[in-house]
């Protein structure tokens, strides 16, 4: 008896004394995880994110885009760009893919950076990435979270708000102004810096060529500001040569991640045709045979590329394999580069601002490099591509010689023919530019009224996550439809 | 605050501790029933000391007791007599049998009570419910069988995981299923691998490999009075498994069980039109992309060329799911041999199952040991041992919801005029002599079936011990010290392989990934059981403390692009990685429960524990990484403390309050990471954080509040029984995943801002109709009803957004005011009399797509059981109906179906050919005129497929879920064989619906079992079962 009131009283005072939680800070701290990384890993990853995985490549970019802008066309029911059919998750699918990684990851970065008090290189440069992530969501959408996106932890911003398209417009150029200003003559990003190895130079010229990008996009809005910055831009050296080409290296695997998202899509998807406008504009131009081949056979002779028409359904064209198709010989593989912006570009948009006048010098000279680095381009960003030759190029040039009373038309379809894979691009230029002059197709179940889409709409989960900043964009941009245009495309 | 809640209880227990001694003399006697039967085994015992003993095997004992000493004679299923001891040295007694009042429920931590003093529903399920009409999850086996116990199947077929509930969700996100005890011991019930909006197969979940053939009994308990000393993992309910022992066996005894039961597809299901073929907008195409459209003309015999170039009849092919789904099969044979004498019985079992699934190439086999033993080491220690050894192999889980690898997609979308025989490809394996797939389709993802069946490979190999060991000291009658260990470990090893050739991935890929699961428990506490404080005062207590640890690794390798086709090894890939993760977690308690009876009619129980959990521990943390619970519970019974009359047999009132804390399962969670993922890019190495979401560091376990009320109410010599239970609890402070817009780069943030009530009532009533020593006739209904609402969901009440489906119209979403998990997606526009608004488009007129709206709800709050059974001499039936009402469904497939003109609805009355006048109106309020004519048709619904309304369907069905029917042999036809006992059986399940408002699917199609209930998507349709089954004891 004694023994067990012994133990009994012995336990009471075990329970009593017991410290519960002991060593559990310890054992909640992730073993496989790390509390904070270099800065240089994370900038790989945010480049990566920013060329996009299969999904929005497929969607946004193919899907809707490449067919919108007729590169391409496809009479499969859900590449719902060719006949303006609504998809909600294909529309919003960049808006999906880009905030939750490379808006996160570059704000996270721009965060560390902040923290660290670098205000070199590396914050340029991000900077500069930075302004270009937002500007294919804004372009692209119009108004769109900016200034507290990316920011659920940095600042704890769940719902953040929608910055007018203007606004966000003033920022980026004076973010690009500020950031070539502070990029120096090196880097540590090294190896990380995947889209121009560490060269500093080559970012600054991309960042002035953004500039200039951003700056004619005004155009139409704002021509004053559009002139202002653009000559800053030009002023500031814009890229000088296909050297300065902004493109991101893949490589065919060992992951998704690694690869060119279009690459995958091509892999997967042997919808796509090449449009029969693109085709037809194509015509007598080197670029053909290496862009395109024919479905059936893969020949790349001339007479065998024929184009299919944009609203083409499998009852109108039964067999679709006797059209051209993207060349899978040359660009569609997945270890080519992604394209962000190249000097060809930036030579069209100098024509332009020529062509309006807003800087000296000849709009033709500026044409033809254009024409001579965005064909002379392709050999060096596809490695299976004919090189063309300068006397290709004299040889189109003479036949088709730069017409300054149509100037504007043949520098958009020039700029449009250069932006082929870059479909972002190809549809803003289009939308600022109107050129080419596009013929609609018009299928029953179109949702724009049987006219091409000025924009992609935004999620429809906005409406319930971030319910009242959405309703406060709608009432600022207007109804979140195709047909709504975005700011600096208003008329 | 808890340790000094410690301190006094164990103090009041150490009173009581001091027992004195007795001057003592030799009692005997026999203890017999009221027909003067020896009652072997019955428990004497001096009252208020600690001396007791046994009978043996006549009845018979003797025991040291003084004159004037009270014994108290007891034994199980007899009501208990106390005698006072006199002169004589023989004391007999006669126990008359205990009308159910007597009834000895196992309930938390393993303890034994008597039913009577329970103050809340606690419902008990022979375990012969689950064995004899067997499903290879177990648990299904319990649907429609307890009020309050909502089991939901899914289309996952026979390896697919089941969700359980039990008094509705009490987390918006956060694990919502019961903690299941097997022997004592918590057990592990991950889901181990489960189909989303992109796909993916389901692995099943823990409780899945749990051996019905060795169940005992099932208690659920339902309320947080029940459950609060399980702590936070029971604040869902607790589903106890007893398997079974040894317990009763003369000598060695023999049991073999062989059951053999056949699924089939349930072909009254499928009702789609079989008028017009394959085509589009009313024209024959053969382009290879259009198989799944059925919009061309009317099928006329013609030969049109199809999808391969081969002309074929323009004709019906009838039925592709009948073609392609097969008979599967389940072998499932038991061998038990038991022992037992009056220390110790043993029962050592084996179990084979072996499953074929209805899609073709998909198997299950489940070998399963079990060792139960218990042994007495002298008169005050019992130690029980309980182990299980289960072994589980899974080929070819059916990939669900999206298309990749989904054969179930393809085969239910071919037109009429396709047959998925002309598919079969070389082998029949769907694919070419160079192991490619065999294309059906220019879209790579329009996969041919048969290959997505037998070439994608989805398996795994589990090994899984659970073990535990039960020891318990009797130092005094009153006064007992339990401990016990237990662990339950799982090696799991799963196989993913996308085969080369794959169309839309030609190269192909795989992923092996071994993981180990291990968790023990260790429980330790002392108690007193039956202590008469007083004369008319009882006390049942006890206290203790516990741990549980947690702790999961998993290391996987992958591939991508096979160098040798057909070689599936991740070394024989181009690109390869790797990937570990790791984690752990612990809960310490303490705990402590205390029962006051009062005069046998009254009793008071009160629980206390409090929580200790690692995944809410972080360094400088202000908010409390622990929680305190209690609970009081009443018991009431009437018909002992009043005379209420000969047709009263019983009637308890009963009620409680209860708080249990819960959610805080996931470790890590206070913090951001970084990781760094992939292998790198040019020479980069790639980082980013992980996760997407906020983490916050303040987090506390939720709340969860629960008053329930009862009655039991028997009547008419027990022949009719009555069950009432109302229950209503709260959540508060649930961990929610406050929805975030992903524009802030994350979709969501941790916050303790979740709120949600349920209320609810549980009915079972259960009647004997007719009794003889021939036939005997029962019936029971159970009915549950549950509401539940969204109180709160974050600061700003904004919505929850769970899962999706794949047409991303819709989704699953937790609104303020509204019933959990509403189904919320874009709608019709209507006018105010309800009519769908149509805007002219292209001369046709489509329905306008209106915004997001709630369309329904998910998760049905209505189950109605309904069964009967018979017995009429040696034989014996027993059917249940079981049904679901109140919810709803989106229905992917059919909005496929519709789109794609297979849907009856698709058919106008007068044909397609006559053109079709929507109902409905256009935007000027007018009614629609315009007829459709038949080539644009399919514009329209391909409109409608956007309108997730279009999908919606009630989830209402009334089915027989099982039905058997048995015969026992004779035992006068086996004298002079080997057999003790022979019993046969035929069973069904499924067999049919007396109701179903889903059209062409079952209603339970969900395509996994997450808290985002309603979604359905392709997936493997619920079969129809039958079966025999033959028991054998030697």
């Amino acid at each position: 008896m004694k023994k067990i009131v012994l133990t009994i009283f012995a336990l009471s005072l075990v329970f009593s004394s017991c410290e519960f939680d002991k060593g559990f800070e310890e054992m909640n701290v992730n073993p496989a995880k790390a509390a904070q990384i270099d800065v240089a890993n994370k900038f790989a990853s945010v480049v990566l994110r920013t060329s996009g995985g299969r999904y929005e490549n497929w969607r946004a970019s193919l899907i809707y885009q490449s067919v919108m802008i007729q590169h391409f066309s496809a009479t499969a029911g859900y590449w719902s760009g060719d006949r303006y059919f609504r998809n909600d998750g294909y529309a919003t699918s960049l808006w999906d893919r880009y905030y939750p990684s490379a808006v996160k990851e570059i704000e996270d970065i721009k965060a560390q950076l902040t923290a660290s008090g670098n205000s070199g290189s590396e914050m340029g440069m991000t900077r500069i990435l930075r302004v270009f992530i937002y500007s294919r969501i804004t372009d692209l959408h119009g108004d769109c979270p900016y200034s507290e996106a990316g920011q659920g932890y940095i600042n704890g911003i769940l719902k953040p708000k929608y910055d007018a398209q203007k606004d966000i417009y003033a920022d980026f150029l004076k973010e690009l102004e500020e950031a070539v200003a502070q990029i120096g003559s090196s880097t540590t990003m090294g190896k990380s810096d995947l889209i121009f190895q560490g060269d500093t130079a080559k970012w600054k010229a991309w960042g002035n060529s953004m500039m200039l990008r951003l700056a004619m996009r005004m155009s139409k809005v704002d021509a004053a500001n559009s002139k202002a910055w653009a000559v800053k831009a030009i002023g500031n050296g814009t890229m000088t040569s296909n050297a300065h080409i902004a493109m991101i290296a893949h490589t065919d695997g060992p992951e998704g991640i690694n690869k060119n998202g279009h690459g995958e899509v091509f892999d997967a998807d042997g919808n796509p045709r090449m449009s029969k406008t693109f085709v037809d504009w194509l015509k007598d131009d080197p670029r053909l045979p290496i862009l395109a081949a024919r479905r059936s056979d893969k020949s790349t002779a001339i007479a065998d590329l024929i184009g299919m028409p944009n609203g083409s359904t499998s009852a109108t064209v039964p067999d679709t394999s006797i059209y051209a198709e993207p060349n899978r010989a040359v660009i569609t593989h997945k270890d080519v580069p992604m394209v962000l912006q190249t000097y060809a570009e930036v030579e069209f948009m100098k024509a332009e601002a020529a062509q309006r006048g807003w800087i000296s010098g000849s709009a033709a000279t500026h044409y033809n490099n254009g024409v001579k680095a965005a064909m002379q381009m392709l050999s060096q960003i596809y490695p299976n591509a004919a090189a063309i030759t300068d006397a290709q190029v004299t040889a189109y040039l003479a036949l088709k010689p730069y017409d300054a009373t149509k100037g504007l038309q043949m520098i958009g379809e020039q700029y449009w023919a250069a932006t082929l894979l870059n479909e972002y691009e190809a549809f803003s230029n289009w939308r600022r530019t109107g050129f080419p002059v596009l013929v609609p197709t018009n299928d029953p179940g179109n949702v724009t009224g049987g006219t091409i889409p000025r924009r992609l709409i935004w999620p429809m989960g906005e409406e319930s996550t971030n319910a009242d900043n959405y309703k406060a964009a709608v009432a600022a941009q207007g109804p979140n439809d195709f047909t709504t245009r975005v700011w600096w495309d208003k008329l | 605050m808890k340790t000094k809640f410690l301190r006094i209880l164990t103090s009041f227990l150490l009173v009581f501790a001091f027992g004195f001694s007795v001057q003592a003399q030799t009692i005997s006697g026999t203890v017999t029933d009221e027909n003067g039967v020896p009652l072997p085994g019955a428990t004497v015992l001096v009252e208020g000391t600690s001396t007791g003993v046994s009978t043996d095997f006549d009845g018979n004992y003797s025991i040291d007791a003084s004159s004037g000493d009270t014994l108290v004679f007891s034994f199980v299923g007899y009501a208990s007599q106390s005698i006072v001891v006199g002169s004589s040295a023989t004391v007999n007694a006669v126990l008359t049998p205990d009308t159910a009042l007597e009834e000895v429920v196992v309930t938390s931590l393993g303890i034994k009570r008597n039913v009577k003093a329970l103050g809340y529903s606690l419902t008990v399920v022979d375990g012969s419910e689950l064995s004899d009409n067997k499903t290879t999850n177990a648990i299904n086996a319990l649907q429609g069988k307890v009020a309050g116990v909502m089991v939901t199947g899914s289309a996952a077929g026979a390896k697919g995981s089941s969700r359980v509930v039990i008094r509705g969700t009490s987390s918006l996100t956060g694990n919502n299923q019961p903690l299941y005890v097997v022997d004592g011991i918590t057990i592990n019930n991950s889901n181990l691998g489960s189909a989303g909006v992109w796909g993916g197969a389901d692995y099943g979940d823990g409780i899945s490999s749990i051996n019905p053939d060795e169940i005992a009994s099932v208690s659920v308990l339902k309320g947080g009075a029940a459950a609060a000393l399980y702590g936070s993992r029971a604040s869902n309910g607790v589903i106890l498994i007893t398997t079974k022992n040894g317990a009763g066996q003369e000598g060695i005894g023999i049991e073999f069980n062989s059951s053999t039961q056949f699924d089939m597809l349930n072909t009254g299901l499928r009702d789609t039109q079989t008028i017009y073929g394959q085509g589009r907008d009313n024209s024959k195409v053969s382009d290879p992309i259009d198989t799944y459209q059925a919009w061309g003309p009317k099928m006329d015999g013609s030969m049109v060329a199809q999808w391969d170039g081969v002309a074929r009849k323009y004709s019906n092919k009838g039925s592709n799911l009948e073609k392609f789904y097969q008979t599967g099969e389940t072998y499932t044979n038991t061998i038990a041999i038991s022992t037992s004498n009056e220390n110790s019985n043993t029962r050592f079992s084996m179990t084979n199952m072996d499953n074929l699934d209805i899609i073709p190439n998909s198997t299950l086999k489940r070998n399963s040991f079990g060792l139960n033993s218990s042994q007495k080491l002298g008169d005050k220690i019992t130690v029980d041992v309980n182990m299980k050894y289960i072994l589980e192999d899974q080929e070819g889980n059916p990939r669900l919801s999206d298309s990749p690898g989904n054969g179930n997609f393809a085969v239910n979308l071919f037109a009429p005029t396709v047959d998925v025989n002309d598919m079969l490809g070389e082998g029949g394996l769907g694919r070419n002599a160079d192991l490619t797939e065999f294309r059906i389709s220019d879209n790579t993802y329009s996969q041919n079936p048969w290959f997505a069946a037998y070439n994608y490979v989805n398996s795994s190999e589990k090994e899984r011990f659970i073990g535990a060991i039960n020891a318990r000291w009797d130092i005094k009658d009153y006064l007992y010290v339990r401990g016990r260990v237990g662990g339950d470990r799982y090696d799991l090893h799963k196989t993913g392989v996308t085969p080369w050739g794959t169309a839309y991935q030609m190269n192909g890929s795989m992923n092996e990934n071994k993981s180990t699961f291990q968790q023990y428990d260790a429980d330790f506490f002392i108690g007193t059981d039956n202590l008469e404080l007083d004369t008319d005062v009882s006390l049942t207590a006890f206290v203790g403390i516990g741990s549980n640890v947690q702790e999961y690794n998993s290391a996987g390798v992958s591939g991508s692009h096979f160098i040798v086709p057909g070689l599936q090894n991740v070394k024989n890939t181009k690109n390869q990685g790797s990937g570990w993760s790791y984690w752990k977690k612990q809960i310490n308690s303490a705990y402590g429960s205390a029962e006051i009876g009062f005069m046998d009619y009254a009793y008071l129980t009160l629980t206390a524990r409090n929580d200790w959990y690692s995944t809410l521990s972080l360094k400088d943390k202000k908010a409390p990484n622990n929680d305190l619970y209690t609970s009081a519970s009443l018991s009431f019974i009437l018909s002992d403390a009043l005379d209420l009359g000969s047709s009263v047999s019983f009637l308890k009132l009963r009620g409680g309050y209860s708080q249990v804390a819960g959610g805080a399962d996931s470790p890590y969670a206070l913090s951001l990471s970084y990781g760094i993922y992939g292998q790198g890019h040019l020479g980069a190495s790639l980082g980013s954080i992980s996760g997407g979401t906020i983490p916050n560091s303040e987090i506390t376990p939720f709340e969860k509040n629960e008053t329930e009320f009862g009655i039991d109410l028997r009547m008419f010599d027990n022949k009719l029984s009555i069950d009432a239970t109302y229950y209503d609890n709260e959540t508060l402070g649930d961990i929610v995943g406050v929805s975030a817009s992903a524009t802030s780069g994350y979709g969501s943030a941790l916050a303790n801002l979740g709120n949600i009530s349920n209320k609810g009532i549980e009915l079972l009533i259960k009647g004997t109709l007719m009794q003889s020593d021939d036939f005997a006739w029962n019936a029971s209904i159970n009915y549950t009803n549950n509401t539940s609402k969204v109180v709160a969901t974050n600061d700003t009440g904004g919505n929850i957004s769970m899962q999706e489906p794949r047409s991303r119209n819709l989704r699953v979403t937790h609104i303020v005011g509204e019933k959990y998990g509403a189904l919320y997606g874009s709608s019709y526009v209507r006018d105010a009399s309800g009519a769908i608004v149509h805007q002219m488009v292209n001369g046709i007129p489509i329905p306008k797509i209106g915004p997001r709206k709630i369309l329904g709800f998910g998760v049905a709050p209505t189950q109605l059981g309904i069964g009967t059974s018979m017995r009429y001499k040696d034989f014996n039936a027993s059917i249940l109906f079981e049904g679901k009402t109140g919810g709803q469904i989106y229905s992917g497939s059919n909005a496929f179906l519709i789109r794609n003109g297979h849907h009856k609805k698709t058919v106008p009355a007068g044909g397609r050919d006559a053109g079709w006048v929507p109902t409905g109106v256009m935007e000027d309020g007018s009614k629609v005129t315009t007829s459709i004519p038949a080539n644009q048709q399919e514009d329209y619904y391909r409109r409608t497929y956007s309108i997730a309304e279009e999908a919606i369907f009630d989830s209402d069905y009334m089915r027989l879920r099982q039905l058997s029917i048995g015969y026992n042999i004779p035992s006068d036809k086996l004298d002079g064989t080997f057999i003790d006992k022979a019993t046969i059986s035929l069973i069904g399940r499924n067999l049919f619906f007396l109701s179903n408002s889903v059209d062409n699917i079952d209603p339970e199609s969900a395509y996994n079992n997450s808290n985002s209930a309603g979604l359905e998507w392709f997936g493997l349709p619920v079969p129809r079962t039958i079966g025999l089954n033959v028991n054998l004891k030697f």
